[in-house]
This record gives C-alpha cells, sequence and structure tokens, in this order.
C-alpha cells in the first residue's frame, strides 16, 4: 500500500461521506459508486488503475471547471437577452463552445502559434520529442505538433466551406421548392431521393476518381452529397410556414417568391436551421476527414489531420500515441459541435422529450 | 391483405427505379472525363497504339447508350467488365472473393450489435433522464462523433500493443477454420460494432420514447394492466415498425463504414478494392463497385420500408 493508494481512498471516502452528512444524494450516488468501482479495479488492477482513475477524474473535473469558468465569461460579456440564453445551457454545451473556441483560435492564428511551418523538414524522420518538438517528428521531419495547429485551419476551413455551400444550395432549393411547389418541387425532391440513396463515401470516391482530388472537387463533391439533407429539412420546416395566414398575405399583395423567400419565411425558420448547420459540418467533417485518411482528400504537403493518422499509423504498432492525436482532434470538435446543437435543439423545442 | 400487397409492390418498382437511376449515373458520371477515357487511364506518355488497344478492349468505340445497356445487362448475368489495369481480368473474379470477406464482416459485426444495441437502447429509454441515461448519451454521442478510423487504431493500440492478445491487422488466409477466421477479424468487427451501436442505441431509445409517450400507452396503464403485458402487448406490435427501421438504416450504415475499417486493418475486401481502384483511376472496377455498395444500400432501405409496411398492425388489420 503506497501513500497514494491511501490517499486515494481517503479523499474518495471522505467525500462521500461528507456528501451523504449533507443530503447530497446524487452526487453521493456517483461518488460512492466511484469508490466502489475502485476497490474492485484496485484489486484486479493494482495501483497503476486506479492512477488512470485518478487522472481521468481529475481530468473530468477539470473540463467541467473550464466550462463552467467560460460559460460564465460568456455571459458577462454578452449582452442581456443572450446572457439569458446563455445561463440556460448545460455543461456540456459550455464545453462545447469552448472547445469551437479554441479551435477557432488556433485555425485563425495557426502561422502565429505554431513553431514552424507546416511543410518546414526541421529533422530526421520520426524523431522523438524533445524541448524543440513537443510532439516529435513525422515520417518526413516535420513537426507534427505545427502541423496539428496548421490542420486546425485546413481541415476545418476545407469542412467549413463545403458545409456552407451545401448549406446555401440546399436550403435555397428548399425555400423555392416550398414557395413555387409543382413541378420544381417534384423534380428537386426526385433528385434529393437519388443522391441519398447512395452511400456517401462511396458516391464521393466514384466522383473524385473521375474529377481528380483537388480541393476545388473535394468541396462540390461533398456539398452536393449532403445538400440533399439541408433541402429535406428546409422543404419540411419552410412548408409548414408557406400555408399560415401572414404568407397567404403577402401572397395577395403582390410580393414575390424571392420577397416571400427572405421576408416571411426565413426569419422564422432560422432555429432548425442553424440546428442543422452544426449538424451537416459534422458530417462533412468526418467524410472529409474519411478521405483524406483513404489518401484521396487534402493532398499534401498541406497539413491535414486525417491524412496525418494515415502517414504516421506506422507508430502507432510501437505503442505511440501521437498519430491518435489528430484524429482525437477531429472526435473532440465533432463532440463540441454536437453537444452545442444538441442544446440548440432542445431549446428551439424540436426534440423537446416529456 | 389488398392494399398492404399494392403498398409493397408500388415501395419495390420505386426501389427498382432507383436502382436504374442511380446505375445511369455511375455509368455517365464517368462519361464525364474530360477528352477520352482510354488516355485518362493510361496517361499522357502512353503512345497511339496502347491507347487504341485499350480502347479496343474497353469497347469504347461503341456509342454511350449502347455501352451502358451492354454494361447493365452484363452486370445483371454476372458480367461486370474487364479490369482497366493489366493482366486485364474480370472484374467479377476480382471481386467475388472480396464482396464474400466484406459480407462477412459486416455480417459478424451486425450478429454482435443488433441484439445489443436493441436491448440497450430499450434500457436507456426505461431509465430516461437518470444518470445511467446522460451517461449512455455522452458516451454514444462520442463514439458516433469519432471518425472510425480512430476507433480502429484505439483498439489496435490497446488489444494488440499494449495488452498483445489479438492481431492488428486482419489477414484472412484461405485455410482458415471458422474459429480462427472469428479470432483474426475480431478488432475490424468490434470497431465496426462501436459505431453501429451507438446508433441504434440512440435511434432505438428515441422510438421507444416516442411511444411510450403516446395516449393508448397511458390508457393501458391506467386501466391497470401489469407493466411487462404493456410492452408485450401494447408497445411491440407498434414498436416492430421503427426498430426494423433502425436496423435496416444500420446494416446500410455498415456498407460504407466497412471501407475506412477495412483500409485500417488491410482487411482484403471490396472497400480496399475501391480504394486502391480509384487512386489508379481503374474506372471498370470503381463502377461495379460503387454499383455493389449502391445496390446493397438501396435494397437495405427497400427491405426496411418494406418491413415497416408488413408490421404494421393499422396496415395489417384494416378496419
Amino acid at each position: 500500500m503506497s501513500t497514494f493508494v491511501i490517499g486515494f481512498y481517503t479523499i474518495l471516502i471522505a467525500a462521500s461521506a461528507g456528501l451523504a452528512y449533507f443530503k447530497q444524494d446524487r452526487w453521493f450516488m456517483m461518488i460512492f459508486s466511484l469508490t466502489l468501482i475502485s476497490f474492485i479495479t484496485g484489486i484486479i488492477g493494482g495501483a497503476q488503475a486506479l492512477r488512470s482513475i485518478a487522472i481521468f477524474v481529475a481530468l473530468l473535473a477539470a473540463a467541467a471547471g473550464v466550462s463552467y469558468t467560460f460559460k460564465e465569461f460568456l455571459i458577462r460579456i454578452a449582452s442581456p437577452n443572450v446572457a439569458k440564453e446563455l445561463r440556460t445551457a448545460p455543461l456540456t454545451a459550455a464545453f462545447g463552445m469552448f472547445v469551437i473556441f479554441t479551435y477557432a483560435i488556433a485555425g485563425i492564428f495557426a502561422p502565429i502559434i505554431a513553431p514552424f511551418g507546416e511543410a518546414e523538414v526541421i529533422s530526421s524522420a520520426f524523431a522523438p520529442a524533445d524541448a524543440n518538438m513537443l510532439l516529435g517528428a513525422d515520417q518526413l521531419g516535420r513537426d507534427i505538433f505545427s502541423r496539428i495547429i496548421f490542420g486546425a485551419r485546413n481541415s476545418v476551413g476545407i469542412a467549413l466551406m463545403a458545409t456552407m455551400l451545401a448549406f446555401i444550395s440546399g436550403a435555397l432549393a428548399g425555400l423555392l421548392a416550398a414557395v413555387k411547389g409543382g413541378w420544381f418541387d417534384q423534380l428537386m425532391g426526385r433528385l434529393a431521393d437519388v443522391i441519398m440513396s447512395i452511400p456517401s463515401l462511396i458516391f464521393s470516391l466514384l466522383m473524385l476518381s473521375i474529377f481528380g482530388t483537388n480541393m476545388t472537387v473535394i468541396v462540390i463533391v461533398v456539398a452536393i452529397i449532403y445538400s440533399p439533407r439541408v433541402f429535406r429539412l428546409t422543404r419540411a420546416v419552410a412548408g409548414n410556414i408557406v400555408v399560415m395566414d401572414y404568407v397567404e398575405a403577402a401572397k395577395l399583395r403582390g410580393e414575390g417568391d424571392w420577397y416571400l423567400v427572405r421576408r416571411e419565411i426565413l426569419p422564422n425558420s432560422t432555429a432548425p436551421l442553424v440546428a442543422e448547420f452544426g449538424l451537416e459540418f459534422c458530417f462533412v467533417f468526418l467524410l472529409i476527414a474519411g478521405l483524406s485518411f483513404l489518401g484521396l482528400g487534402i493532398q499534401p504537403p498541406t497539413a491535414d489531420w486525417g491524412s496525418m493518422v494515415r502517414e504516421n499509423a506506422t507508430l502507432i504498432s510501437f505503442g505511440d500515441i501521437t498519430p491518435l492525436i489528430p484524429a482525437a482532434a477531429i472526435a473532440l470538435l465533432t463532440v463540441a459541435v454536437n453537444f452545442v446543437v444538441d442544446w440548440m435543439l432542445f431549446r428551439s423545442s424540436g426534440l423537446k422529450e416529456q | 391483405m389488398g392494399d398492404l400487397l399494392t403498398l409493397v409492390a408500388k415501395r419495390l418498382g420505386y426501389g427498382l427505379l432507383t436502382l436504374l437511376v442511380v446505375s445511369i449515373l455511375i455509368f455517365f458520371a464517368v462519361e464525364l472525363l474530360p477528352g477520352d477515357t482510354a488516355q485518362a487511364i493510361l496517361g499522357q506518355s502512353a503512345t497511339p497504339d496502347t491507347v487504341a488497344a485499350l480502347r479496343e478492349e474497353l469497347g469504347l468505340n461503341q456509342p454511350a447508350y449502347i455501352r451502358y445497356f451492354d454494361w447493365l445487362f452484363g452486370a445483371i448475368r454476372g458480367d461486370l467488365g474487364v479490369s482497366a489495369i493489366p493482366p486485364h481480368q474480370p472484374v467479377i473474379s476480382v471481386i467475388g472473393p472480396r464482396f464474400t470477406h466484406t459480407l462477412f464482416l459486416a455480417a459478424y459485426a451486425a450478429v454482435i450489435a443488433v441484439p445489443v444495441a436493441i436491448s440497450l437502447g430499450v434500457i436507456v429509454a426505461l431509465l430516461r433522464n437518470t444518470v445511467f441515461d446522460r451517461v449512455a448519451n455522452v458516451l454514444t454521442l462520442t463514439s458516433i462523433s469519432s471518425p472510425e478510423f480512430f476507433l480502429g487504431y484505439i483498439l489496435i493500440l490497446i488489444f494488440a500493443v499494449k495488452i498483445p492478445i489479438f492481431p492488428a491487422l486482419a489477414t484472412v488466409p484461405t485455410d482458415v477454420s471458422f474459429g480462427e477466421l472469428l479470432y483474426r477479424t475480431f478488432l475490424p468487427a468490434l470497431t465496426l460494432v462501436l459505431v453501429v451501436t451507438a446508433h441504434m442505441m440512440r435511434m432505438t431509445r428515441a422510438a421507444i420514447i416516442n411511444l411510450l409517450a403516446s395516449p393508448y400507452i397511458e390508457m393501458a396503464r391506467l386501466k391497470g394492466v401489469p407493466p411487462w403485458k404493456v410492452i408485450v402487448k401494447h408497445a411491440l406490435p407498434n414498436a416492430w415498425a421503427p426498430i426494423i427501421n433502425v436496423v435496416a438504416l444500420n446494416l446500410a450504415y455498415l456498407v460504407t463504414g466497412v471501407v475506412l475499417v477495412e483500409v485500417v486493418f488491410v482487411y482484403p475486401g471490396v472497400g480496399q478494392l475501391l480504394v486502391d481502384a480509384v487512386s489508379k483511376r481503374n474506372f471498370p472496377v470503381v463502377q461495379a463497385v460503387s454499383l455493389i455498395f449502391a445496390a446493397t444500400f438501396i435494397l437495405l432501405n427497400l427491405a426496411a420500408d418494406v418491413g415497416s409496411i408488413l408490421t404494421n398492425p393499422r396496415l395489417r388489420h384494416p378496419k
């Protein structure tokens, strides 16, 4: 029994006793079940397992603390109306916003933050980490840390562009289909059906094999693949608004289709559309990451998370986790966006459960 | 019963039509290539003679619509043309054995994932808004948000490098026993299981919660029906449709997810073949594999719709 193990159990048991005394039932149940779980893992895995539990709990607590303070910070700098909304945000949503904020900073200021250029060869291949290179070098001797920072700009940037293109074309087609109806609606609907009936990864691989792999092609192909989702949602949301009396009134006033879309329908359908934008971004981001991982997405020497995983994958068989960091960066951003979207969906009561 | 059959027939017809349109799209997309297909495959340095030979080989001297019908009827008979890369094997003999491997992997994952996901989904729905539900929500969300290759490499790191109990690469020699095969492909199957289970759990949870909120369940509870009977007699008949939908949608999702997982584990399936063919611009193979994937995807979606029509009590017992 080392001092660490004794300290570990003392803190847990003291914490659960304290919580039970002050009748914090939910927290007590959580902390005490953690104590029971650590008894079992401690017997099986020894001090090493307890240490990983402690690290995990500490990370969780740190994340919660950061999210809470970031939320309070946002509430203080936001206007009163926005602040009122922000107060209802759960901790997960605050965490999501913090992560998105961090990525945005990393992406925008990449050349200032990164110690080396994204294609700069500074040492030998797979050199281990030292004072100069935080995470070591990749297969060509470039600094992995700098490339991860630049990846925030390239991978997220291209996904954002594709999402915006998909969103604008899909939403425009959906709004027009709802307003015009008739053959245009039918044609667009069937077109969306066909595109959605081909698996997205397969469709993009087919297109990339034909048009070659460059950024423009990727953005356009991915936008075409994901615009039908936006189209269907917009069509459904706008379809409910078009039948409202005030739209009827505007039509009788003699307003054109464009006016109806811009002034009557769009302002009333923003909430679900904004949430859909977040979800759409996740799909697009994961698809492009997958393509890059297959070596068919963003091409070298541009730093990109998906291709970085592929290039350094050999390190994994030596037990090195560096190649997993870019993959984790992808997962973290997607989770963060999902957390924020969950909150927004709940707020706009689209998914409110009893 | 007449109405039901018409509905199913309509849906089947619509599915076949979609498949036809998709086949047209896949075939004519390659026609969009700037210039000549044979030239594009061989590159700029090819001599006119070799280009002409390849044109002859691929039958490019005929008009596009004739080649389309040749290709389509060939595909129905199981003849998918010849590979554009020497030694010009028939595409079907390249795809055949690999497709069995892919189907095996997908089936392996499905057999584990479906029962686990549905039972967990129902449990989470019954325990909704508890700590257990919240934790499950965060975990499934993380699993869905992670790229397949991330999950795959984490599993390799833990179960093949740190604790070496499973092989990191899922190579499949021709003569291995079934048990050995299951052991060798365990990690790729587990990766797929993690992704698909998360999806299915969330969808099952949503479907069940939707159902339990409906007035007739409330009515059954109020008149004193025992809880298990509420689930079995009242909820389940209506739950089949959403559950079948969930399962079929996720099996369709497996078809796409399998590509990335095959590359991570160097598993000899169709996905790897597709990626390889795309980077070598081997169009006959790309077209054939795309058609097979698209057909599987459409058929599974079709099965989902037909299944939910057939199990819908309102349609089965019309007034």
